[in-house]
Parts: C-alpha cells; sequence; structure tokens
C-alpha cells in the first residue's frame, strides 16, 4: 500500500514538475491579444473561429497566440516567436507604433521601446518610449519646418522652369523658322557663288594657259621627280612610326610590370616613348589642317587633336598595361621567368601582391610615384581650358564646316571612347552659358528686321552681280563671297543652338520639372583630400589636386526620382567601371553630401534639394506628426 | 591618315586580346612541376624492384620490431652507383584499435653526434596515441608463399599480422585467417632513401627555380616508396587540391603527361577547379575503399614536400613483380623531399574505422562553439565601423539571420596584426559590444607575416628576441608580403608559440572584447616575392631545422600558436575558434579550414563538394568553401545556388575580393533575397542536428558532412559519387551546379526511401531519379529511419535560440522505426568536458517514441539545465492514422494533426504531426501514437 501511494505521488509530482516545466519554458502570453494592432483587434475578437488572413486555414480562438503556429502566414501568432511570417506589434506610447518580426520577440533583446516584446520574464525592459518619442517628435517638427519652407522653394523653382522651358521651346520653333529661312539665301548664295568661281576659273585658265603651254614639259619633268621623293619619304615616315609602336610595344612588357611595382622612371618612359607618336599624330593632322587653311579653325583643330591624341595615349596606355597582362598570360613559362627574375625581390613581391590588390597599385600611383599620372591630369585640365576656349573660337568663328566636321568628331568620341572630356562642349554648362550669352546677342539681332535685311541684301547682291560678264566683276564677287560666308556662319550658328535646344529638352527634368534648374549645373563637395563634382545631365567626377576621375556619365533618374543615376564611369582595375547613385533629399539648399564608396568603384552619394520637398511628403509628415502627439498625454504606461 | 588608324585598331585588338585571356590567370610557370623538382623527377625514374634494401638482424626490442635495412650489394657491372653509406633503422610498433607504425630513419651511431639529423615533426602525434601501444612480445619467421627468404611476423590484433619480408624488403599488413593483404608497402621495390652526407668537394648541390636559388646545404635527402591497397576500387584523401573525391591515376597506360598530386602548401592565385596541384594544406594520409575488402587508410607523418602518384592499372606490367593476383589492388607511389618514414597503416575495415585511426593519432576534431556552426559574413573588406553597423543592420531590416561579422586584412593599422586603423576603426571595443548585444561576435584576421617596421610592438619583440625565422645565412627571412617588407614568427619552438599567444590577452590585444575570435591566413606561408610565393627552402627554424623539412606543417604550428591563445584567454574555459587557411594532420584539434580563393564559377562551386568531402575524410571535418566564390562577381542565380548548398558546409560563410561588388544577400532584388534568407534559415533550422553532428565528430572523427560511400560502403554506385554528400547519417544534399537547370539527377543509394526535405514526397533508394530543379533550394533528403532535431523558429543569431523549443522529425523506414539524436550543452564553454550536456537518443518504435539518455551516469558533476521542451513531432511515413498521442510519464494526452512540413517557403501537402507535446528535452519520456 505505501508503496502504490508514494509511487502515486511520485507520478502527481512528476505530472507537477512536467506541467510546470511546460508552461516555464513554452512562452504563452497572459494577454491574448498581444502583438495585435488596435485596428486589428476586430479582426480578431469578432469570432470563435478565426481564417488565417491568406485563407489558408482556419483555427479556434484557444489558438490564438498559443505559442504553436497554425496559419502559415503566421495570423494564429502576433505575440510569438512561433510562426516566422508573423509581425509583433507594439504600441510604445508616447513614440510611435511599430511592427517588429516574430523573431524578436521574447528574444532577450528590448526591441519595442514600451517592452512589450519581452514579456517571457527572462528580461526587464524599462519603457523609453517618452525620451524617444520626443527626441523623435523634434526632430521630425525639424523636418517638417525644412519641408514647408522647401515645398515654397519647389514651387518657385517649378513655374520658373515651366516659363523658362516656355521660353526655350519658343525659341526654338523661332529659330527654325529662321534656319529654314536662311538656308534658302544660304543655297541660293551658294550657287551664285559657285557660278562665279566658275566663271573666274574658265577666266584664269584661259589667261594662263598660253603660259603653261610653254614651261609645260619642263614642269611636268620637275614635278615627277619631287613626287617620287616625297612617296619615298613619306613611307619611310610611316615605317617609322611602326617601327616606334613596335618600341613602344617591347618598351612596355617589361615597363608594365614594373609599372606595377611602381617604378618612377620607367612609368617616366612610357610617356617619352609617347611622345614621338604624339607628335606625328599631331603633324599628320596638321597636313589637313593646311590644306583648311583658316587660321582660327586651325586653332580650334589642333586643340581638338590634342585631346584626342590624348584620348588614344590613355588608351594606348590602357592597351599597353593589357597587352603585357596578355603577355604574362600567354607566354612561355621561360620567358616569364626571365621577365620576373630582372626585378628586385622587393618588386617582385609588390607584383605579387599587386595580384590581389589591384587598388593598392593604383593608389600608390596616385601618391605620385607615377608622375606620368600626374602629367596627364596637367593635360586633362589645360586640356579643360582649351574646350572652352574651342567653344569661345567656335562661336566667333565664321565657318560652319568647320563646326560640322567638330561635332561628327565630337560624336565618334562619344561612341567609342567615352572617357574623354573635350567631348562635353555639348553640354557643359559653362559652354552652354556662352552660347546663350552669344546668342542672345545674335537673338536680340534676331528680329524680323535682321532676318528681313539679309533677305534684302541677298536679293539685292543676286540681282546686282551680273553673271555674264567677262571679266568678273572682282568688288561683286567678293560681296557674294563675303556675304555667303557671313550667312552660312550665322545658319551654323543657328543650327548648333538648335541641335543645343532640342538636345535639352530631350532631358527629363521630373514630373513639375522640379529638376530644369540642375541643367548645366554642378554641386560640389569637398571630403578629406577629394573633391566630388556632381553635374546632373552631364557626369560626375572625383578630383584630387590636378587628377580627375570620372564617376560617371548622366544616366537616368531612379527611383521615382529620388536617384540620379551616373554609369559607365573610368573603369576601375580588375573591377566594374565606375559609378555613382546620388541618392536625393529634401533639403532648403542644393547641397552633395556624404559620398561613399561601399563597393569597390561603386560610389553613393546624398544630394539635399528643394526639388524633393514635395507637398505630398510634408502632409505625410504633418500627419505622423499629429498621431505621434496624440499618443502622447500617456506618458508613463510602465507605471 | 592610316597609321593612326592602324595604330588604333592595333592597340583595340591587343585590348580585346587581353580581355579574352584574363580568364586563365592561374600562374602555371610560376610554381614548379614534377620534372622542375630534382627530387620528384629522380623517384618517378626509377624503375620497380630497383630498391637496394633488404632487411636484417629482426628483432624484439622495448616491445617493437626493429631490423636493420641494409644495402644488397653493389652490382659489379654497373658503375657509378653509390652505394648507401649507412643501413638504415626500422622500427614496427602495433597499437590498439587496428594500427601499425613503422618509422625508418638513418642508424645514427649513437656516440657521435652528426651536426644535423633528419627531422621528426613534432607535436602532431597526441600523447593518448602512445599509451595504446601493445608491447609486442614476440616475433615469429615463415616462408611466404614461395618465398626463398625468411618473413618475420608480428601480432597487429586477432584479425591481423604484420609483416616484414626480409629480402626483397616489403612490410604488409595481411587478414591472418585467410593470409589475404590489406596494406603493404614496398611492394614493388621503390623505396629508397637518400641520406645526409658531407658535401665532397666539386660537389654541387644548389638548385635554381626562376630567379631563386635554394644553397641545399645537405644535399639529395628524399625518400620515395610505394604503398599498395588491396581490395580497394579507389583511393581518396591526400588534401589539398581542386579534384575529384576519387583519385584518379596520375601514371600508367594512357596517361600521359600527368603531374603527381603534390602536397606543398601553397598559395595559388586563382587556383583552377580541376588539377592535382596541392593547395593551402597538406596532409598525406590516403583512404581506399572497395567492395571485396572495405576501407583501409596509410598516413605518412612527413612535413616535407611530397609527391604522390596513383598508379593506372597494368603500370607495372614489365616490372616482373607478381603480387598476389586474387586480390583487387590500387597501388601508389610515394615521395618526400626530407624527413623520415613515419608511416601509419590503418586497417579499418570501415571507412568510419579509418577515420577513426587516423583521430587516434593526430587528434579529434575541437568542438566548436554553437555561434561558429551558424552563419558567417565576410568580405574584404567591411571598410569601417559605419559599414560595419550598416551591414549589422540590413540583416536585421531583412529578417536573415547571422552569428559572426568578419574583418579582413585593411582593420588593421597598415597591417599591423593586433592593431585597428585609427580613422577607420577608432571604437573596436565598442563595435563589438554593439554585435554582442545581438548575440554577435566578430572576427579579425591575424596573418604570421610581421611588418619589419621598429615601432611596431610585435615587430621590435621578435626581432630582439630572435623570434624570427632565419635565411640561409642566419639573419633574420625578410619577405614580402601584405605590409611590405615582412618577417615570420618561428612557430616550431614551444617558446615562441607560447609568447604568440599570449598576444591575444585582452590587454595585450588592445581593442579587443570576449566576443572576438581569430582568422589565421597567409600561413602557408604566403611570401609574395619567395620561390613559388612561399618560404625559400634552405630558411631555418629553430633547432637547425630547414623549412624545407616542416614546410607543409608551418601553418599548423601557426594556427596552433593562435588557438592555444584564445585558450589562454578565456582562461581555459572558452572553446578557441581560429580560421586556418593552411593546414596539416593534427589542425582538427585547434578549428575549422576553409579552401582558400575560389572563384565565383559554376566549376568552383561543384569542385567545393569534393574539396570538403575529401578534408573530412582526411580529419578536417570543419571546413568550407567561400560561398559566392572569391574572385569575380557571381551572377545572382550562382550566388543563390551556392548558399543554398553552403548552407549544409561544415564552415558556412560568405566571403568576396574587394575588387568585387557587394554582394550581401539584400542586393539582388526581392526574390533572390528571400531564396538566400531561405537558405540561410535553413541552416540555423537544422543548427540541432549540425550541432549534434559536431560533438560526433569531437567524439569519434567522423566527419560531418560524409561521402555517401561512408554511409553506404556496399553500395558501388556511390564509390566515386562526389556531387552529392551526407549530412550526418540522415540527410542527403545534391548540388546543383549548372545554370538555369531544369533538371538535376539524383542517385538514392540503399535499399531504405527518402524523404525530401521541404515535401516530405518519397523516394525509393538504390536509384537515380530525375527531378525537376527547384528554384528555391537544392534537393535534400532524409533517410528513412532516422530521426532529425530542428528549430523552427528564427532569430536574429543562435544567441536568442537557447529557450527556443524543438521539432523532432521522424522518417520512418519499410519497418516503421527510426532513430535520431540531440546533443546540447552551453555551446561556449568546456564544461560539456565534465558532463555538462545532454545527449538524448529518440527511438521509434513500435508505434512508440522513447528518448534515451545517452550521457554516461558517470560522465561528471557538472550539470547542465535545459528548460527547452518539444513543440512538434513531424512524422513521415507512418502506416497507420493516428488521432491522439499519449505521453508518459503523466498519462498526458497531446493532438494529432496534418501540419506543414516547414513552417517557412513552400507548405507541403500535410504531414503528421503531434502538436504541442510539451515534454522537456532533457527528460526520459515516451509518446505513442494511438
Amino acid at each position: 500500500m505505501k508503496a502504490a501511494k508514494a509511487r502515486a505521488v511520485l507520478a502527481l509530482l512528476s505530472l507537477c514538475v512536467l506541467s510546470i516545466a511546460g508552461s516555464a519554458s513554452s512562452s504563452i502570453p497572459t494577454d491574448p491579444f498581444v502583438g495585435i494592432a488596435p485596428e486589428d483587434l476586430k479582426y480578431y475578437k469578432s469570432s470563435d473561429v478565426i481564417k488565417c488572413k491568406d485563407g489558408s486555414k482556419k483555427f479556434a480562438r484557444a489558438q490564438l497566440n498559443d505559442d504553436f503556429c497554425d496559419c502559415p502566414d503566421g495570423t494564429d501568432e502576433p505575440g510569438t516567436s512561433a510562426c516566422p511570417g508573423a509581425k509583433f506589434y507594439c504600441r510604445n506610447a508616447g513614440h510611435s507604433p511599430v511592427l517588429l518580426y516574430s523573431s524578436r520577440v521574447n528574444d532577450g533583446i528590448c526591441d519595442c521601446c514600451d517592452g512589450s516584446d519581452e514579456y517571457d520574464g527572462k528580461v526587464n525592459c524599462s519603457n523609453t518610449c517618452w525620451e524617444a518619442g520626443k527626441v523623435a517628435r523634434d526632430k521630425l517638427r525639424n523636418k517638417i519646418a525644412t519641408y514647408k519652407e522647401g515645398v515654397t522653394l519647389r514651387k518657385q523653382e517649378v513655374e520658373q522652369a515651366k516659363l523658362a522651358l516656355v521660353k526655350d521651346e519658343e525659341e526654338l520653333t523661332k529659330l527654325k523658322n529662321e534656319e529654314k529661312v536662311l538656308k534658302g539665301l544660304v543655297q541660293q548664295l551658294k550657287e551664285r557663288k559657285e557660278q562665279i568661281e566658275k566663271a573666274e576659273e574658265q577666266e584664269r585658265l584661259q589667261k594662263e594657259k598660253e603660259e603653261k603651254e610653254k614651261k609645260e614639259a619642263e614642269e611636268k619633268a620637275e614635278k615627277e621627280k619631287i613626287k617620287t621623293e616625297e612617296d619615298a619619304k613619306q613611307e619611310k615616315k610611316e615605317g617609322e612610326i611602326k617601327a616606334e609602336i613596335e618600341d613602344i610595344g617591347v618598351a612596355n612588357t617589361d615597363h608594365e610590370k614594373i609599372g606595377l611595382v611602381e617604378d618612377t622612371p620607367s612609368d617616366q618612359n612610357v610617356e617619352d616613348d609617347f611622345e614621338p607618336l604624339k607628335e606625328i599624330e599631331n603633324g599628320d593632322n596638321a597636313v589637313s589642317r593646311g590644306q583648311q587653311a583658316n587660321g582660327v579653325n586651325q586653332h580650334v583643330v589642333e586643340d581638338k587633336d590634342e585631346s584626342v591624341s590624348q584620348v588614344s595615349q590613355k588608351e594606348s596606355e590602357i592597351a599597353v598595361e593589357d597587352v603585357s597582362r596578355a603577355d604574362q598570360m600567354t607566354a612561355s613559362g621561360k620567358d616569364l621567368s626571365e621577365d620576373t627574375e630582372a626585378l628586385s625581390k622587393e618588386e617582385l613581391g609588390r607584383l605579387v601582391a599587386s595580384r590581389w590588390t589591384g587598388e593598392k597599385t593604383e593608389k600608390e600611383d596616385k601618391d605620385g610615384i607615377i608622375e606620368d599620372s600626374e602629367g596627364e591630369d596637367h593635360e586633362e585640365m589645360s586640356k579643360d581650358a582649351h574646350v572652352e576656349d574651342e567653344d569661345e573660337y567656335a562661336s566667333d568663328a565664321d565657318d560652319d564646316d568647320q563646326r560640322y566636321e567638330e561635332d561628327d568628331i565630337e560624336d565618334d568620341v562619344d561612341e567609342d571612347v567615352p572617357v574623354e572630356d573635350h567631348y562635353d562642349t555639348s553640354s557643359s554648362h559653362e559652354s552652354q552659358s556662352d552660347d546663350e550669352l552669344d546668342l542672345s546677342d545674335t537673338t536680340t539681332q534676331t528680329s524680323p528686321s535682321w532676318l528681313e535685311k539679309i533677305q534684302q541684301t541677298v536679293r539685292s547682291i543676286l540681282q546686282a552681280v551680273n553673271l555674264f560678264q567677262t571679266p568678273v566683276d572682282k568688288s561683286e564677287a567678293a560681296r557674294v563671297r563675303k556675304e555667303y560666308d557671313e550667312s552660312s556662319a550665322k545658319l551654323s550658328k543657328i543650327e548648333s543652338r538648335i541641335s543645343k535646344l532640342s538636345d535639352k529638352l530631350k532631358y527629363d527634368f521630373g514630373k513639375d520639372k522640379e529638376f530644369y534648374s540642375f541643367y548645366g549645373r554642378c554641386f560640389e563637395s569637398k571630403q578629406n583630400k577629394y573633391v566630388y563634382k556632381v553635374c546632373p545631365y552631364k557626369q560626375a567626377t572625383q578630383e584630387e589636386g590636378h587628377s580627375t576621375t570620372r564617376l560617371g556619365q548622366w544616366d537616368k533618374f531612379d527611383d521615382a526620382y529620388r536617384v540620379m543615376i551616373f554609369s559607365n564611369g573610368d573603369r576601375c582595375w580588375n573591377g566594374p567601371d565606375r559609378s555613382l547613385k546620388v541618392r536625393l533629399r529634401c533639403g532648403l539648399k542644393n547641397e552633395v553630401a556624404e559620398v561613399d564608396e561601399p563597393s569597390r568603384c561603386e560610389y553613393v552619394a546624398l544630394l539635399s534639394t528643394p526639388a524633393l520637398c514635395s507637398e505630398d511628403k510634408l502632409k505625410e509628415l504633418e500627419h505622423k506628426l499629429e498621431l505621434m502627439e496624440n499618443e502622447q498625454p500617456r506618458p508613463h504606461d510602465e507605471l | 591618315m592610316r597609321t593612326p588608324l592602324s595604330l588604333f585598331l592595333l592597340l583595340s585588338l591587343l585590348l580585346f586580346l587581353s580581355s579574352c585571356a584574363v580568364v586563365l590567370s592561374w600562374k602555371k610557370e610560376e610554381f614548379r612541376n614534377c620534372n622542375q623538382t630534382p627530387f620528384c623527377k629522380r623517384a618517378r625514374s626509377r624503375k620497380p624492384g630497383s630498391s637496394p634494401f633488404l632487411a636484417a638482424d629482426v628483432s624484439i626490442s622495448d616491445g617493437d620490431l626493429v631490423a636493420k635495412l641494409v644495402p644488397r650489394e653493389p652490382d659489379p657491372d654497373q658503375e657509378d652507383q653509390e652505394p648507401p653509406a649507412r643501413p638504415l633503422a626500422l622500427t614496427l610498433s602495433a597499437y590498439r584499435d587496428g594500427v601499425m607504425r613503422v618509422k625508418i630513419d638513418e642508424d645514427y651511431p649513437s656516440q657521435e653526434s652528426p651536426h644535423k639529423r633528419r627531422f621528426q615533426v613534432p607535436d602532431v602525434i597526441v600523447s593518448e596515441f602512445e599509451s595504446k601501444k601493445l608491447w609486442l612480445q614476440r616475433v615469429s619467421t615463415e616462408r611466404v608463399g614461395g618465398d626463398e627468404g625468411v618473413s618475420s611476423i608480428v601480432y597487429l590484433s586477432d584479425e591481423y599480422e604484420g609483416v616484414v619480408r626480409h629480402d626483397p624488403f616489403e612490410v604488409y599488413v595481411r587478414e591472418r585467417s585467410s593470409g589475404d593483404r590489406v596494406l603493404s608497402m614496398n611492394s614493388h621495390g621503390l623505396f629508397d632513401f637518400e641520406q645526409l652526407r658531407e658535401k665532397k668537394e666539386g660537389e654541387d648541390w644548389e638548385e635554381r627555380f626562376r630567379s631563386h636559388t635554394d644553397t641545399r646545404p645537405y644535399g639529395p635527402q628524399s625518400i620515395s616508396f610505394d604503398v599498395s591497397f588491396y581490395g580497394a576500387d579507389f583511393v581518396y584523401g591526400i588534401p589539398e587540391r581542386a579534384a575529384s573525391l576519387a583519385l584518379k591515376p596520375t601514371r600508367g597506360p594512357g596517361i600521359d603527361h600527368s603531374e603527381p598530386y603534390r602536397l606543398f602548401n601553397l598559395d595559388v592565385f586563382e587556383y583552377l577547379h580541376d588539377s592535382p596541384f596541392g593547395l593551402y594544406g597538406a596532409i598525406p594520409f590516403m583512404i581506399s575503399h572497395g567492395k571485396a575488402r572495405g576501407t583501409s587508410g596509410f598516413f605518412w607523418l612527413n612535413a616535407a614536400e611530397m609527391q604522390i602518384d596513383v598508379l593506372g592499372e597494368g603500370w607495372d606490367a614489365d616490372s616482373g613483380i607478381s603480387l598476389p593476383s586474387s586480390q583487387k589492388r590500387v597501388d601508389t607511389f610515394w615521395m618526400s623531399e626530407a624527413g623520415i618514414v613515419d608511416a601509419f597503416f590503418f586497417i579499418g575495415p570501415g571507412p568510419k574505422d579509418v577515420v577513426k585511426q587516423y583521430v587516434g593519432v593526430t587528434g579529434n576534431p575541437a568542438m566548436p562553439q554553437l555561434f561558429a556552426t551558424a552563419y558567417h559574413q565576410c568580405r574584404w573588406n567591411y571598410r569601417d565601423e559605419e559599414d560595419v553597423e550598416n551591414v549589422d543592420a540590413k540583416f536585421d531590416e531583412h529578417d536573415i539571420p547571422y552569428d559572426v561579422l568578419w574583418l579582413d586584412i585593411e582593420h588593421t593599422d597598415g597591417k599591423r596584426y593586433f592593431t585597428w586603423d585609427k580613422v577607420l576603426f577608432p571604437h573596436p571595443e565598442e563595435m563589438q559590444r554593439k554585435l554582442a548585444a545581438k548575440g554577435r561576435h566578430m572576427v579579425t584576421i591575424v596573418d604570421p607575416h610581421i611588418k619589419r617596421d621598429e615601432s611596431y610592438h610585435i615587430h621590435k619583440e621578435a626581432s630582439k628576441n630572435g623570434y624570427y625565422v632565419k635565411d640561409a645565412s642566419g639573419n633574420d627571412f625578410e619577405g614580402w608580403c601584405w605590409p611590405g617588407s615582412s618577417s615570420y614568427i618561428d612557430m616550431l619552438s614551444p617558446e615562441i608559440r607560447s609568447w604568440w599567444a599570449d598576444k591575444f590577452s585582452f590587454e595585450n590585444y588592445v581593442g579587443s572584447t570576449p566576443s572576438l575570435y581569430i582568422w589565421n591566413d597567409m600561413n602557408e606561408p604566403s611570401v609574395f616575392n619567395g620561390p613559388e610565393l612561399t618560404m625559400p627552402r634552405d630558411a631555418l627554424h629553430y633547432g637547425g631545422v630547414e623549412h624545407r623539412e616542416l614546410h607543409n606543417a608551418n601553418g599548423y604550428y601557426f594556427h596552433m600558436a593562435t588557438s592555444d591563445g584564445l585558450l589562454k584567454r578565456g582562461n581555459g574555459n572558452d572553446r578557441p575558434f581560429v580560421l586556418s587557411r593552411a593546414f596539416f594532420p593534427g589542425s582538427q584539434r585547434y578549428g575549422a579550414v576553409w579552401t582558400g580563393d575560389n572563384t565565383a564559377e559554376w566549376d568552383q562551386l561543384r569542385v567545393s563538394v569534393p574539396m570538403i568531402l575529401t578534408l573530412g575524410l582526411t580529419g578536417l571535418s570543419f571546413s568550407g568553401a567561400d560561398v559566392g566564390g572569391f574572385f569575380g562577381n557571381p551572377e545572382p542565380e550562382l550566388l543563390v545556388r551556392w548558399y543554398q548548398l553552403g548552407a549544409y558546409y561544415p564552415f558556412f560563410r560568405a566571403h568576396a575580393h574587394q575588387d568585387t561588388k557587394r554582394r550581401e544577400p539584400w542586393l539582388f532584388g526581392e526574390r533572390n533575397t528571400e531564396l538566400m534568407r531561405d537558405a540561410i534559415r535553413t541552416r540555423y533550422m537544422l543548427l540541432p542536428f549540425f550541432y549534434t553532428l559536431f560533438r560526433e565528430a569531437n567524439v569519434t572523427g567522423v566527419p560531418v558532412v560524409r561521402p555517401l560511400w561512408m554511409e553506404f560502403p556496399f553500395d558501388e554506385a556511390t564509390f566515386d559519387k562526389d556531387e552529392a554528400f551526407m549530412v550526418g547519417n540522415s540527410l542527403l544534399v545534391q548540388g546543383i551546379f549548372t545554370e538555369r537547370a531544369k533538371h538535376v539527377s539524383v542517385y538514392l543509394p540503399g535499399k531504405e526511401s527518402w524523404y525530401d526535405l521541404r515535401t516530405g514526397t518519397t523516394y525509393l533508394g538504390s536509384k537515380t531519379h530525375k527531378l525537376e530543379a527547384p528554384e528555391d533550394h537544392v534537393p535534400a533528403f532524409q533517410r528513412a529511419g532516422t530521426i532529425i532535431p530542428r528549430r523552427d523558429r528564427f532569430r536574429r543569431s543562435t544567441t536568442q535560440t537557447v529557450n527556443d523549443p524543438y521539432t523532432l522529425v521522424i522518417a520512418l523506414n519499410s519497418s516503421q522505426t527510426a532513430e535520431g539524436e540531440l546533443y546540447i550543452d552551453d555551446g561556449k564553454s568546456f564544461e560539456f568536458k565534465h558532463g555538462a550536456y545532454i545527449h538524448r537518443r529518440f527511438v521509434f518504435k513500435g508505434g512508440k517514441l522513447t528518448s534515451l539518455n545517452m550521457a554516461p551516469a558517470t560522465s561528471g558533476n557538472l550539470p547542465f539545465k535545459s528548460e527547452c521542451i518539444i513543440e512538434r513531432i513531424i512524422i513521415l511515413g507512418h502506416a497507420g492514422g493516428p488521432k491522439n498521442a499519449l505521453i508518459e510519464p503523466g498519462n498526458l494526452k497531446a493532438q494529432v494533426e496534418f501540419g506543414p512540413l516547414l513552417l517557412q517557403g513552400r507548405s507541403s501537402s500535410g504531414v503528421l504531426t503531434i502538436r504541442k507535446p510539451g515534454i522537456r528535452i532533457a527528460d526520459d519520456w515516451t509518446i505513442k501514437v494511438l
């Protein structure tokens, strides 16, 4: 009997232990509705059998928050950690309510400021909502104040943008009309000019015919002699260039390795190696330049060529680096061992280290060991200056053919090598403003009277010049030529302006054109040793001293105009092309801040601008504040 | 204009070519092949039967069989043959559990002390091994087969004998009853032993490779011999390389220009996915397996460069040597540059027996902390404290669990380890505390190269105390590594190791906190301007040991010293976590390893499986490959697949090179985030199962992930399978290694069925199934007859899971039974060694689930308490339709219903679920389904 009784007691005891244990370690909340948002309470209280929100199942009221997951979406466990998909609502009186992942419930970490997510007694969370809420509200108030002001600024911007756009479009229409008329005139003048020239040519030929016939035989012989000589020269020159290239190729197989290990002198060599090449290129261009025989344009061409040659130089440097890399990879072991054997131990160490860390060499390059990169930057700078010059010259210049050719070059460069600076002339804000000034000059003249005047002049010229007069009246001919030159220059200017304007109008200025004013502007931010320059619709750069790295070309807006994307920037060693994402936020001034490179060569920046201060967002914030303030009167809930 | 144009074309062509060539960037020519390695070339050209030794003076001494190996009289017809100067000394010992050890060294005259003795690797064999030695009493002699000469025979176990054949010299293990051979050495007479000698005038011992010269002051000193495995179909082991699990023959008919398998620890830039070339670690341990005999193993404790040929069938056709032809055999040829013969013959006969025998010699794998078995997030580099904070916050924002955030070399002040970059990491302690507040840990890197900078305290002490490895002329060796000019701590010396260990104390390692653990990289050692990117072989270590003699153990001693440092730091009660790249036999005692700098390519994902399986077979259970691939940018699909497979690696860490794009799991769109979260959560869900397996490895050496043949040793179809693997004995995982795979073929071994881990769908065993390739996971199956413990709740990290309830998944076999285990301890301290753990065995039989205590009653005095309960029991393959469950003790009832197999992801059709049994994991109980 005794034994049986003892056993019964034991059983009872263990039953107790078991049930205590069960309740102790299972975290069933005392409040069955814990973790449910007030607006949801009705859903849970309306009946004894509740549906999972995804419609998959039903569960009894007793299964609500019983610490066992019944609904795949977690409907039945808003207050426990049993369902991975569930969300826990903390009211956070005095602050803002929060929805937590169920993984936070009773995990020993206080996540809600009211501590309601930790109710299993393992940790004690104090209620910090009042203090935290006050801070948050103050912050929100400040933000609202900014928004209020920003909204006004934005409205002004939008108004201005609308007016400016109308103006742009009007101008464009007008210019297009003028272009049409002027084109006709130029065509007429051109025909007349050609006729005159034809006549003159005939006259001249007639005149010279006799004299020429006399000397013809001698001269012919002479000329042919010279020609052979010249051909030989030309061939030789080409041969030299070829040899030069080969030399460079050879020199650089060596040089590149050393280049990787940052050897100053040999890097200097590269520059030297390329010097003759550049000269040859320029020389070549000089020939074509001579053919055009226009001093002003010569200047432009020269600049252009210089930048082109810089492009190719840079390219060849890149190529050379890759060439020797390819060499390294394809060459036989013997060749290679010879190569690296030439290196000092330290150079070898650096070379090998650089395989893992392209950045290292690059960085150390920047630290000034490779002089040529600085040299190059100098060139880039001066080239920038040239670009501006060029524009000035171009607008003063009276040769539209030249302009067109230039544009062609630009386009080519744009497509093939989107690395260099110079093609930006078309969209650079400085040149843009120059252009505008320049054109506004023209535009003030571009009244009907101006155009009529030209029309009249042309008409009178065309009537006055007697075509069939022999010999041709010299002054008449000069007049025609002059008038032709002037008119076609004007036409080219108008055409260029039209293309620029229509390019500009193709851009996306935002829903309300709020980004119109960004066109042609740059925003700068200085961070440590770098200056970051963000030029919307154009490009973004990182400048360090004289060195400029292109972070990207303008690509587009993203994320509903909250992000600007610049892509296809300068290539990273062993990495992607650089790119920049500019996140926009509401602010009273256009200001770039916090440029960062979270992933190698992928930059992000923050730009404050009134353009982002939308009224909708302001209303949202005001509503949020309202809600927070309504929660306020019960500060010390925990007591 | 023609010239610039053609120049442009030329340059763009070259640009194009170079971008194509970037793919092939393994710098093959920087490394020696066998032909460029004189000892290897010499050994490989040797003919079978050329071994000049025969055994003499065989006797028993101090419980060992001892003998002299004496050179045969030189053939007078052959000139120029230099006979070995001295005889060699052989010692054969027997150990319990089926291990025979054979040592062969020079027979140093005891009175003279030669200025140089050959190196014997210290601190690898565990002290317990010696206690297993059998005291041999006697040796018998016998004429075996048709031999003219005699063989000496000793007892190994009741079933096995060790045999030394005198002339020609040969050693082997045979079965006592049948006389069948198990393992033999020098059966093909390839044994050679180049002895140390004095340099004669005019002799040039220098060796040159590329710009490097090896002075080789002791001349040639290599050793080579052949080893045969009987009854074997395949051989496995000898990591580390990126190659198949079953080792392909490297010599023999039809094999041209193949290199031997190389064991020489190297830092290989962009290694290939299929090559016999040796990588970061070396374990000269080979396992054979075959249907006829089972499993045996051979381990050569030697730290010099080793080259091993697996000889294809018919390689010895012309040798005139006949071995017992009834037994199928795999022959191998072992060559080492220096050291002695210290060889261990493991008799098996099962796969797990061999692994146990091996760890009996080299030590059991360390028991990791729980956090270390979870998910690790790494990148070269998390740049600064803000970056760390953001990445940490993003995991929470996306509700993805992770346990460890890693900092690579850039966190230091100019690659001076134990320091912090003051600008980027001004408040390291606060940073670690913030992570620790969420139960997370941090790992920083500490490499063995020390910046030669007088203001750096480590360098100052090391150079002052003479703790650096010396170059051939006795000065501190200087090499180039991350910090620039560097020297290398000589970890061979116990004193120096102890000094190094002290550097990890909280006082010495300023900015470290108790939640900080360590990563040892570059410990091969990597020397950027050294021969083959490592240390010159003639560099000198403690005791005048040449680097060539210990090279492969260099990283091991470093790993050991670091691990000891963490042990000291935690007063011996905090389990160290140290990840190492280089390894050697015994490394399993000190922490985890990973497969080094892999590449973001499908082939590299594929080869990660045989690499990890091989490491597991050779004792290194705690291993993994960089998820996502270190070099390059994985396509999102590859990254997702890598997470899905990597979730089953024993060591689960994502890592990336600094030039790669960020690839944290939330950066590839919502769907991919979901898929990666799902993969990581799968790991967390299975952590109780994994942790139990880590404990099994800790006790037995049997690895966490296993080749199929280890679990199905009689299923021939599994012997060369290395696409799929077993996690423990319960789970089969099949990777998906191709882009946009529509289908995947899975061979499911054994006679019993398998249950899909996601859906519970049943598949028959001994069959290849062609399945649709699912997007949301890689195929995984639970083996019928097993029980897997899970935790179905998700937390930020493992730290918050300690009180969470368990789920048991019972997969019944055809006789409606199943078994499984669960091991729990505090996840952190060494108290488990004193019994502070819970170890349960679950048995389902006759409709009843029983929980049994597996901890021995006398295991210790420190109890481990857990209030955790079981919230759900899932039964797969139950024949009846039970409605209720009855729990004893207490006579309580629990409801049986249909529920999902998994709470996350795809919902299954509904599986039999015991709802809220409410029983404690720590208690004895039974549950009967009614």
